[in-house]
């Protein structure tokens, strides 16, 4: 009887001087999830990469049904029965499900090569099989980029069992499910785990790990910190390895205090971006002295609703600030009147990660005093100012000439949010402020947020992590499909938000 | 400092291959390299006059260098410096000589003025185009040089064909509008001082400037610089613009300090040379200077080496070429750059 399905005894990877895996081993049984946790920069990617086949280990061997093995190509993993679920589907978005299933393996009827006839109906009947055996029903004819996340999700998994996958390997799986989609996902999981399926499962939820994995294996900083089987451990356990023994800052909560409207919107509707819902008459409210949250599902029109408010996308409708109307005006304009952003996608919006901290430490405040009399900039105004603002967020760097992709997650945000507060704004919209930064860091910037919120400045916050959103928020608004469906106190039911979330945008 | 060692490199290495293929071709060719090289360095910088003579041949190189190196730094690929060369050389050129004569001292500053207007509007064209309408500005640009090319060979051909010469050139200008000779009997001119001065306004503007800064903000990353406040259409025009008036200022020195008048073939490709000289400095304005000065000495050292020696005139190409492909690379690596991006 096998006893390991996909092993990895003493991994050693090395780029540089980057030390990113420093002798791991880790082993997977047939019937059995095991999940990885550990920050984002951990080695946790390496040590996938070189499980399928893709980066070769530096030393260390794999092995796979108890034989070792040496993979020369991501070929040959997918050979041994190896398959893996990314984070961005790997679908097809015009094919439907159908011919997703079998792309690259069709079932024949008649011919070869080029002039193969394929036999659809076999393919239909195989995708039926598969379906059923783990206890989902697909429509296999529906194009693959017009079904729900969840559903292109199981349709990845049954491909790869479909494909022999003996072996899965699950990253971050959950991050684009609402909460009754995590649900179905799991259940599909044990039965596929029933199946004598081994399954890795990449998180950093530590909820999830404790509720679906048979082990779990920590990884800090390029090594093996902990592992133990999920039933001898907890939750807490588990979190306190991952941040190296010491107890993650805990948050204390405290309400806020609303005062006035500060943003007014009213009618809101906008173009969308491919895969995404356009905006369809948004309206809502936000005060002075209170975080907003708004959740939803990733693509349902929160980020193009950030973007039209902060005037980076075109749209129709009313937006005031503090009674001031800024309908049409454009993102300088903006800026100018108390708007702050924290975008999102950090290393492509937030910063221009080649150039300098002190830059983007200042960027925006370059036109004006005192950094530039209107012509001239001082150089040493321009220091002064960076060397203050990373002061003030108590920013970890080298120097300010230092390119800002040189800094962690954590301090990077940190840049982004000394830049977007030093100017006082009264609205702070802000979009997944602690993806990608660690543990201790996500503390740091939800203690920002809430200052600047009690010192009176109104904030709508944006976040995949429901339990950041009811942590921080004072409300929560739910978004789906472009509009909003609906408006909730913080402490509501996460079943509720989550029934919310997947509502087909049938208006509030 | 590391980044003084990495702009050095930017020419140091292209240089040595190039030496050493040409050290080959000579030895074939039974020449001795050595002997070769150092006849190249005498006549290149060996005497005042003979170094004069390179700074001569530098000075367009630095006007079209620090042309294209305003827009590749704001990620606009602009390779139509040497049409606005071209266009602001003519409009110089035609000033100087049907301005009145009367005019004296405040000839220059005119002719200059008129031929920065002219190349700023032939570069603001692409500029618009791209900030509006996203048209791609290799297209546009490269498409301009042609235009620029056909227009300023009729209009020398035809309307202002000079009566006395007939050979596709216009009449010399008036010696009021003449850039004075530094050195003379050199060719070097005050154009030069032009271009030095172009050269430390292009450093303090990266530097010392909101537009500038806005610059290189757009050119490393255009969502950024928009979450900032910074307009992006706005930026780029600008960038085109100053282009188009150094590009202008370029073919104005070239004409009223070295030709004295405007001829068929006016630009010996130095757009082109000039945006080598950009790619592989970096766009760093130290660099820049270093690099038309080289390719000044080589062209200088090019055409006298050949009175002394027995060695054609197509080695200093190869020397060139083999620089050119290392520029090129370089273009290569910011496009694909760039495509990522997109």
């Amino acid at each position: 009887m096998t006893t390991i399905a996909l092993g990895a005894t003493e991994i050693r990877k090395s780029y540089g001087s980057v030390r990113a895996n420093q002798g791991i081993s880790l082993s997977v049984g047939p019937g059995e999830i095991h999940a990885i946790v550990g920050e984002n920069g951990a080695g946790k990617s390496t040590l996938m990469r070189v499980l399928q086949g893709i980066e070769r280990p530096d030393s260390g061997h794999v092995t796979v049904m108890d034989r070792d093995v040496s993979f020369a190509g991501p070929a040959e993993a997918l050979a041994e029965g190896i398959g893996m679920v990314h984070q961005e589907f790997m679908l097809a978005p015009d094919l439907s499900l159908l011919e997703n299933l079998v792309l690259g393996d069709e079932p024949v009827k008649w011919g070869r090569g080029a002039f193969a006839l394929i036999d659809w109906k076999a393919a239909e009947m195989q995708g039926r099989e598969l379906a059923e055996r783990i206890g989902i029903e697909v429509d296999w004819h529906r194009r693959a980029g017009a079904a729900p996340v969840h559903i292109q999700q199981f349709v990845e998994i049954i491909r790869l069992l479909r494909r022999g996958t003996r072996i899965l390997i699950l990253d971050e799986p959950t991050a684009v499910l609402a909460p009754q989609q995590v649900n179905e996902l799991f259940d599909l999981l044990r039965r596929i785990r029933e199946d004598g399926t081994a399954i890795l499962f990449i998180s950093h939820k530590i909820g999830e790990v404790t509720a679906l994995a048979d082990r779990v294996t920590v990884i800090r900083q390029g090594k093996l910190a902990f592992s133990a089987a999920v039933a001898e451990t907890s939750g807490k356990e588990i979190a306190s390895h991952i941040v190296d023994g010491a107890n993650p800052v805990i948050d204390e909560t405290k309400p806020g205090s609303p005062g006035e409207i500060v943003l007014d919107v009213r009618n809101l509707s906008a173009d969308s971006v491919e895969k995404s819902h356009p905006l369809n008459s948004i309206s809502l409210a936000v005060l002075a002295g209170e975080i907003v949250g708004l959740a939803g599902i990733a693509g349902n029109g929160q980020a193009e609703l950030m973007e039209a408010l902060c005037g980076l996308r075109s749209a129709t409708g009313q937006v005031e600030l503090a009674g001031k109307d800024m309908t049409g005006l454009d993102a300088d304009r903006r800026r100018e009147a108390g708007i702050g952003y924290i975008s999102a996608d950090r290393r492509h919006e937030g910063l221009a990660i080649e150039a300098s901290i002190e830059e983007n430490t200042i960027a925006g405040s370059h036109r004006t005093g005192p950094i530039s009399n209107g012509i001239w900039v001082s150089r040493k105004a321009m220091k002064n100012v960076a060397l203050e603002r990373l002061k003030q967020l108590s920013v970890k760097y080298g120097t300010l000439r230092d390119p800002v992709g040189s800094l962690s997650g954590g301090n990077q945000q940190r840049v982004v949010f000394a830049r977007e507060i030093a100017g006082s704004p009264q609205l702070l919209l802000v979009s997944q402020p602690t993806r990608g930064v660690d543990l201790n860091g996500i503390a740091a910037i939800h203690s920002i947020l809430r200052d600047f919120r009690d010192a009176g400045g109104a904030v709508l916050l944006v976040s995949e992590e429901l339990d950041e959103l009811q942590l921080l928020s004072d409300r929560i608004v739910v978004m789906a499909e472009g509009r909003i469906v609906g408006a909730l106190g913080a402490d509501a039911d996460r079943r509720e938000i989550g029934r919310l979330m997947v509502m087909e945008g049938a208006g509030a | 400092m590391s980044t003084w060692l990495n702009r050095g490199v930017g020419f140091a290495v292209p240089l040595l291959i190039a030496f050493l293929v040409s050290a080959v071709v000579l030895l074939a060719i039974g020449e001795n390299p050595l002997d070769t090289f150092s006849l190249m360095l005498t006549e290149g910088f060996g005497s005042p006059r003979r170094f004069a003579s390179t700074l001569s041949a530098a000075t367009p190189l630095l006007f079209t260098a620090v042309g294209t190196a305003i827009c590749f730094r704001a990620g606009v690929f602009n390779v139509g410096v040497d049409g606005a060369f071209l266009i602001g050389g003519l409009a110089a050129v035609v000033a100087g000589f049907s301005l009145p004569a009367g005019l004296g001292w405040a000839l220059v500053p005119i002719c200059l003025t008129i031929a920065a207007v002219f190349g700023a509007a032939w570069l603001f064209i692409p500029g618009w185009l791209l900030a509006k309408l996203q048209v791609d500005e290799v297209v546009s640009t490269l498409m301009l040089n042609f235009i620029a090319l056909a227009i300023t060979g009729y209009l020398v051909n035809g309307p202002f064909l000079s009566r006395q010469s007939g050979n596709n050139v216009t009449p010399p200008v008036h010696e009021a509008a003449e850039l004075s000779r530094l050195m003379p009997p050199a060719t070097l001119h005050s154009g030069f001082l032009m271009a030095l001065v172009v050269l430390v306004a292009y450093a303090f503007w990266t530097r010392r400037t909101p537009a500038g800064l806005e610059g290189a903000w757009v050119g490393l990353n255009r969502r950024f610089s928009r979450v900032v406040g910074v307009s992006v259409e706005r930026t780029i025009i600008l960038a085109m613009v100053l282009s188009g008036v150094v590009g202008g200022l370029g073919g104005a020195a070239h004409g009223l300090g070295q030709l004295h008048r405007f001829t068929d073939g006016f630009s010996a490709g130095y757009g082109f040379t000039g945006m080598a000289v950009a790619l592989l400095a970096h766009n760093s304005p130290l660099g820049m200077l270093i690099g038309a000065v080289l390719f000044g000495a080589l062209a200088s050292a090019g055409t006298t080496i050949q009175l002394f020696s027995d060695i054609p005139l197509d080695l200093v190409n190869i020397i060139q070429g083999i620089v050119m492909i290392f520029a090129v690379i370089e273009l290569g690596r910011i496009t694909i750059r760039r495509r990522a991006k997109a």
